[in-house]
């Protein structure tokens, strides 16, 4: 019965890897290849919230009538980290290593206290209310978060 | 439910903050105990200077912290938001900060008055939190082995100060209560039961997720905070009747697990995809290192005689398990939590049309860094005092007032960041001088 906790908190590590990733290129002062695995990771988040946002999140409130309760928190806390990501970008782009190790440091806490909330609180609540719809439900995320489906920016 | 309506959002800053900035004073009365009293001090455990310097550590250093750090953490990491967050910390905090400073003075004094009166406070302070919190966690349910540890926990925290306060009343020799028996289980709840469990259940989350390390095993995950409370339990039972030879198998048991959590942590955090370390993780290993050795040096005394005798076993571990184990992680965690909630405080306030500056801005790598050193040496030179009270006491003492006045400092600092940074959103137009010091 952890089916989406499972499925949704490996992605959340898959996108953990992913900024180390980054991390060890700008450690070696190899720009070209940050900017190219920053690319990578900033993907991966964004096609991670497009998957809460537009399919995860939607049938919860749709299934529990709780439209104003932990999505929207957790929406407002996906427009934070989208700031955050636009930043590091731009300290990248600028070659700027304490700029970037600064917002990409603020951008993991950020991340990971997110992913705590929702895999200690709320996956576990998709779990408890959404067990009908896994079977419909975990393919739809995947493909969302392989990034096959457009994600706005 | 109401895990669910606590889960929007997180406490005042003013909350947890309160207890942040007043944990360093306690560190510098510790320090300034130390050098008022001087080598006497280290005698032996049972000096009143010296059970006055342990409890500015634990119940004014490190009570202040690991409350102010669950009022930040529970809505975080168990959805569960205590009701009046700002309230509770206000009143918590004006009771302990008084009944601490009381305890301090009646452990010194031996006065009844003083120490009845700090029993109050720090009772009221205590009672008051367990139930803040015991209300929150009420209806959430454990779903993973961090929950359950805060819980848990919460039951370490009523048994050390319950006994706590028993062992402060008693403390004029008229009750005729086993002091002895009393102070050994008060101890091993306080360090364990308490401390132990709440330390382990932080680190099941903040290990892996901060330092980007694989998960502990499962087995620790789910059966530590139980097993340590169960063992714990026993030996408390089996020594309160007075059966000495249980009661060592017992005792080890417990020494054991803090030993292999100190050890598991190690090996977890050696696995860290982090590209290098900073302060904080040092912080870490240093902790864990100590609690090893802390635990190393219990061994050798239960198995040494010749080291059993010597006053200076007990001094060393509790110097290593208290300055070096738990202030350590202590403060490691402080330099990411202080931060992080000036950033996020301050990201709020600018409501997405303001950003607010990077959590690195907050306080400078290069002050915390030295911080860190400077608490090294206050670790170094206060177990070289044990052992060498003459030479090393007054060394230590400055070095342990020094540590942390770098570190209430280094708070400041943020606190300062937050206000400057805070000011600038509100009025963005305003010409705002520089704040003094804040890099």
């Amino acid at each position: 019965m952890h089916a989406i906790t499972d499925f949704m908190a490996n992605d959340h590590r898959a996108c953990d890897a992913m900024l180390v990733a980054v991390e060890h290129t700008v450690a070696k002062r190899n720009w070209e290849l940050a900017r190219s695995e920053f690319a990578h990771y900033r993907d991966g988040m964004l096609h991670h919230f497009a998957a809460e946002e537009s399919v995860l999140f939607p049938l919860f409130e749709e299934t529990t009538g709780m439209y104003q309760g932990p999505t929207q928190v957790m929406r407002g806390e996906h427009a934070q980290m989208r700031l955050l990501l636009t930043a590091a970008a731009s300290a990248l782009a600028e070659q700027d290593v304490d700029d970037y190790a600064g917002n990409a440091e603020t951008l993991l806490i950020m991340m990971q206290q997110h992913n705590v909330k929702e895999e200690n609180v709320l996956y576990p609540m998709c779990d408890q209310h959404l067990a009908d719809h896994v079977k419909v439900l975990l393919p739809t995320l995947q493909t969302q978060i392989a990034g096959q489906v457009e994600v706005p920016t | 439910m109401q895990a669910l309506l606590s889960f929007e959002q997180a406490p005042p800053i003013a909350a947890p903050f309160r207890f942040f900035l007043t944990a360093p004073l306690f560190a510098i009365l510790a320090g300034t105990l130390l050098l008022w009293s001087g080598p006497e001090l280290l005698a032996s455990r049972w000096t009143p200077s010296a059970l006055a310097l342990t409890h500015l550590i634990t119940v004014g250093f490190m009570l202040q912290v690991m409350l102010g750090a669950m009022i930040q953490i529970l809505p975080v990491v168990a959805g569960a938001n205590m009701a009046r967050p700002l309230l509770v910390s206000s009143l918590v905090h004006a009771a302990i900060v008084p009944g601490a400073l009381l305890l301090t003075a009646g452990l010194l004094t031996s006065q009844p008055l003083v120490l009845r009166l700090a029993v109050l406070l720090l009772g009221i302070g205590i009672a008051l939190f367990l139930g803040a919190a015991g209300h929150a966690l009420v209806g959430v349910r454990s779903t993973n082995p961090t929950i359950q540890g805060l819980k848990l926990a919460l039951i370490g925290l009523a048994v050390t100060a319950g006994l706590g306060m028993l062992l402060a009343v008693a403390r004029d020799g008229s009750s005729g209560l086993p002091v002895l028996q009393l102070t050994a289980i008060h101890l091993g709840w306080g360090l364990v039961g308490w401390g132990g469990i709440l330390l382990a259940a932080v680190a099941l989350v903040v290990v892996p997720m901060f330092q980007i390390t694989p998960p502990f095993p499962a087995w620790f995950a789910h059966g530590f905070s139980w097993s340590v409370l169960a063992v714990l339990s026993s030996w408390s039972i089996v020594v309160g009747a007075g059966w000495q030879r249980p009661s060592a198998v017992l005792a080890a048991a417990v020494v054991l697990t803090v030993a292999v959590f100190a050890a598991l942590t190690l090996q977890v955090q050696r696995r860290s995809k982090r590209a290098r370390f900073d302060a904080s993780q040092y912080y870490w290993r240093l902790a864990m290192l100590c609690l090893l050795a802390a635990c190393a040096l219990w061994f050798a005394a239960d198995s040494l005689p010749a080291l059993a005798q010597r006053q200076e076993w007990p001094l060393l571990c509790g110097v290593l398990a208290l300055l070096g184990g738990f202030m350590s992680v202590m403060v490691g965690m402080l330099y990411k939590i202080v931060p992080f909630l000036v950033w996020l405080h301050l990201q709020n306030l600018g409501d997405g049309r303001v950003a607010a500056p990077s959590m690195n801005k907050v306080i400078a790598a290069r002050q915390i860094d030295r911080q860190l050193y400077a608490h090294v040496a206050s670790l170094v030179l206060l177990l070289a005092a044990v052992i060498w009270p003459e030479w090393f006491t007054y060394p230590a003492g400055i070095a342990l007032v020094l540590a942390n006045v770098w570190l209430l400092y280094n708070l400041l600092t943020a606190v300062a960041f937050y206000r400057y940074q805070r000011l600038k959103m509100v009025a963005p137009t305003s010409a705002i001088p520089p704040p003094q010091g804040t890099c």
